[in-house]
C-alpha cells in the first residue's frame, strides 16, 4: 500500500513532465481511436448496405443458376419453403426474388441491368432499398398499375429519364424467346454504391414472372434476414442439410470480401494500436530513465535505509503504469466523446463522394467502436507499461546504494 | 560486550593508476551505547569506513561483524534485510522521502518490517515526539527546516529499534541552533535508550559532545580517545 502511495505521489513530483507525458500517450490513443472507429465505421457501413441492398443474410439459388443466370434454373416450391423458414428459430424475415439479365433502352441510349423482380410487401421485410427512395422520388412500388419500374438516380442520369418515362425491357424469357415490355419509372434510388445503382432495377415480381413466362411458386432467389448476422453461418449450414438440393450460402460466402472487410479492419487496428503503443512505450522508457537518472541518490537512500530491490522494482513499475494508465484513461474519455459526436453528426466527405460511392463507401462516414475496444486498449496499454517499465527498473536495481548516495 | 567487531579492514580503489587506500588495515570495536565520533581530514576514509560498517560497500580485505554476522560476505539482498533489522542511517543531507510526511517518513522502515499498524502508529508519534516534532508529524520535508528533517532522519533511523545507528556527518548542513538541538536529542536517546551512535563528522561541536574519538588519517586510526 505504501509503495502505491510513494508511486501515486513520485508521479505528481513533476507534473510539467507527468502532463507531458500523460498527453502524449492521450494523443496517440485518440488518434488510434479515432481512426480505428472512422474505419470500423465505415466498414460497418458496407456491411450494412450489402445485407440491406444485396445479399439480407442467407441466400437459396439453384445451383445451376448462379453459372449462367438462366432463367429455367429456379428453385421449385418456392412459397412452402418460404412458409417453412419464416417459422424458423433466429428467422426475422423472408421474401424471394425473380431475376434476369435485361437491356434497358430508352430514346437516348441503351444499358445492360439486372431485373429484380420482388415481392413489395415481403421486399421490404428483408430489404431497405424502400428507404434509399426520397419524398420527391416516387415511391417503392406502392402503384397498383402494371409494369412500373424503380430505377435509380444514376442509371435515369445515365439513361436520360425521370419519373413516369419509359423504359423498354428486353430479355429472354422462361421459353428462350426474346421478349421485353415497357415499364414506367415510378420511383428512383439512390445508394451509397453508384455501380451497383447502374446495374440494378427492380419490378413487381407479377409483372416479370408474366412476360418472363415464369411458371407460378417458381423464383431464382430466397432472402433470409436474420436477428442476429452472426447466428448465419450455422443457420446456413442446417439448412444445408435440410435443402440438399439447393446452394444455400449465407452473406459471408456470398460476399468474401465483405467478410473480409470485416477481419482486415479488426487487423488494421490491432496494428495501428500497436504501433501507436510501442511508440508510446519508448517515451515511457525514456521518461522513467530520466526519473531514475534525477533520484538516483534517492534511490541510493531507499535502498540503504532498507527496502529491497523488490520493492524497487515494484515502484518504478508502479510509477510507469499510473502514468500509462491515467494517459489512456484521458485517451478513452476524450475518444468516446469524438467518437460520440461524430458518430451522431457523421463525416462529411461529400468533396470524395464520387470515389468512395463508386466501390460502394458512402461520403459520410459515422465512426463506431465497439466498447469491449476500449477494455481491450486498457489492458494493451496495461501490458505496455508493464513492458516499459522493465528497462528502467532494472537499471534502478543496477545501483549501488553507497555510490548513488555519494551523486548530487 | 561488543556490537560492532572491525578487523583489519581495507577498502583499495583502482580507478586510477595509483591505487587509493581509502582504509588501510583498521581494527576498531564498539560497544553498545556508545557516542563515538570518527573524525580525520577530508579524504581520510572516514565515509568508505562508516559505508562498509553499514554494509554499504564491501571491504578489499578484513572484515566488520555486527552482533557476531560477518556483514563483509552476506549477500546483496540478504545485506539489504539485515541493513533493515539492524542499523539506522542519518545522512548528511537528510534524505527523507520527500513525497512522504514525518509521519509516513517514520513509518515507512517499519512498513517495510511489517509492523502491526498500532504497535508502528505509537512507536512514529514517540519517536517523533521524543525528538521534538510531536507538532509536525503531517509536514512533509519541503514544509520543515533543515534541522526539523534531520530530526525526522533520526526518528526514522530509531524506528526499527536497530542495533546502532550511523550517522555520516549528520550536522553538515545545519546552523548551530539546529546542531545543537539535534545533539541534545541524540545524547538523550543514547543515555536514556542506551542507543549506539556512531558519526562521522568533522564538526568540532560533535566531536565535544562525543564520549569516544576515533581520528583517521590516510585511512588508519591515528588516535581512539575515550572520554572521561
Amino acid at each position: 500500500m505504501t509503495l502505491l502511495k510513494i508511486a501515486w505521489r513520485n508521479i505528481w513530483r513533476s507534473k510539467l513532465r507527468s502532463a507531458v507525458v500523460i498527453l502524449a500517450i492521450a494523443s496517440g490513443l485518440i488518434g488510434g481511436l479515432f481512426s480505428s472507429a472512422w474505419m470500423n465505421g465505415m466498414a460497418i457501413q458496407r456491411v450494412k448496405n450489402t445485407f440491406e441492398l444485396e445479399t439480407a443474410h442467407i441466400q437459396f439459388h439453384n445451383p445451376e443458376f448462379i453459372d449462367n443466370s438462366d432463367v429455367k434454373k429456379t428453385i421449385i416450391s418456392t412459397n412452402e419453403k418460404l412458409e417453412e423458414l419464416s417459422k424458423m428459430e433466429g428467422v426475422k424475415a423472408v421474401t424471394s426474388r425473380l431475376k434476369t439479365s435485361a437491356m434497358a433502352a430508352t430514346a437516348n441510349k441503351n444499358m445492360g441491368v439486372t431485373i429484380v423482380g420482388v415481392n413489395p410487401k415481403t421486399e421490404k421485410e428483408v430489404f431497405g432499398l424502400y428507404k434509399k427512395i426520397d419524398s420527391v422520388s416516387g415511391d417503392f412500388l406502392v402503384t397498383k398499375k402494371k409494369n412500373s419500374i424503380i430505377i435509380s438516380k444514376a442509371l435515369a442520369k445515365e439513361l436520360k429519364v425521370r419519373l413516369k418515362s419509359k423504359i423498354v425491357l428486353t430479355f429472354q424469357d422462361y421459353n428462350g424467346e426474346i421478349t421485353g415490355a415497357a415499364f414506367k419509372v415510378t420511383g428512383m434510388f439512390k445508394t451509397d454504391n453508384s455501380t451497383w445503382d447502374k446495374m440494378h432495377v427492380f419490378v413487381n415480381d407479377k409483372d416479370l414472372r408474366r412476360v418472363l413466362e415464369l411458371p407460378k411458386d417458381q423464383s431464382h432467389e430466397i432472402d433470409i434476414l436474420l436477428y442476429d448476422y452472426s447466428q448465419a453461418s450455422i443457420l446456413s449450414e442446417q439448412l444445408k442439410i435440410k435443402y440438399p438440393n439447393i446452394l444455400i450460402e449465407n452473406w459471408s460466402e456470398i460476399q468474401p470480401y465483405i467478410s473480409f472487410l470485416t477481419d482486415y479492419m479488426d487487423i488494421m487496428m490491432g496494428v495501428f494500436m500497436l504501433i501507436i503503443l510501442g511508440a508510446l512505450g519508448f517515451g515511457i522508457v525514456n521518461t522513467m530513465l530520466m526519473v531514475i537518472l534525477e533520484r538516483t541518490k534517492e534511490l541510493g537512500m531507499l535502498m540503504a535505509i532498507g527496502m529491497n530491490r523488490k520493492r524497487v522494482f515494484m515502484m518504478i513499475m508502479f510509477e510507469t503504469i499510473f502514468l500509462a494508465l491515467i494517459g489512456a484513461l484521458v485517451g478513452e474519455v476524450l475518444s468516446m466523446f469524438l467518437i460520440k459526436y461524430f458518430g451522431k453528426t457523421g463525416i462529411d466527405l461529400s468533396s470524395m463522394a464520387e470515389g468512395l460511392e463508386s466501390v460502394g463507401y458512402s461520403a459520410i462516414t459515422y465512426p463506431s467502436l465497439e466498447p469491449v475496444r476500449y477494455v481491450q486498449i486498457t489492458i494493451m496499454v496495461l501490458i505496455t507499461g508493464i513492458l516499459a517499465s522493465v528497462y528502467p527498473a532494472v537499471k534502478a536495481l543496477k545501483l549501488n546504494p553507497a555510490e548513488a548516495l555519494r551523486t548530487v | 560486550m561488543n556490537v560492532i567487531e572491525i578487523s583489519n579492514l581495507t577498502k583499495t580503489y583502482h580507478e586510477t593508476e595509483v591505487p587509493v587506500h581509502a582504509v588501510n588495515g583498521i581494527n576498531l570495536n564498539f560497544e553498545k551505547g556508545e557516542f563515538a565520533a570518527i573524525v580525520g581530514p577530508s579524504g581520510c576514509g572516514k565515509t568508505t569506513l562508516m559505508n562498509m560498517i553499514g554494509g554499504l560497500d564491501k571491504p578489499t580485505s578484513g572484515h566488520v561483524e555486527v552482533n557476531g554476522t560477518n556483514v563483509s560476505e552476506l549477500a546483496s539482498s540478504k545485506l539489504i534485510d539485515f541493513r533493515l533489522k539492524n542499523i539506522g542511517f542519518v545522512f548528511q543531507a537528510y534524505n527523507l522521502i520527500p513525497v512522504l510526511t514525518a509521519k509516513e517518513n517514520v513509518e515507512f522502515i517499519m512498513q517495510l518490517q511489517n509492523w502491526d499498524k498500532k504497535e508502528m502508529n505509537d512507536r512514529t508519534a514517540n519517536l517523533l515526539t521524543n525528538v521534538g516534532l510531536g507538532a509536525k508529524l503531517n509536514s512533509r520535508p519541503n514544509q520543515m527546516s533543515g534541522g526539523e528533517q534531520q530530526r525526522v532522519a533520526v526518528a526514522r533511523a530509531l524506528a526499527s529499534k536497530p542495533q546502532f545507528v550511523l550517522a555520516d556527518e549528520p550536522t553538515a548542513n545545519l546552523d548551530s541552533h539546529a546542531t545543537s538541538k539535534l545533539l541534545d536529542i541524540m545524547r538523550k536517546l543514547n543515555d536514556d535508550e542506551d542507543i549506539t551512535f556512531i558519526f562521522s563528522t568533522h564538526d568540532q561541536r560533535v566531536i565535544d559532545k562525543a564520549r569516544r574519538v576515533i581520528t583517521l588519517e590516510d585511512g588508519k586510526v591515528i588516535s581512539d580517545e575515550v572520554k572521561s
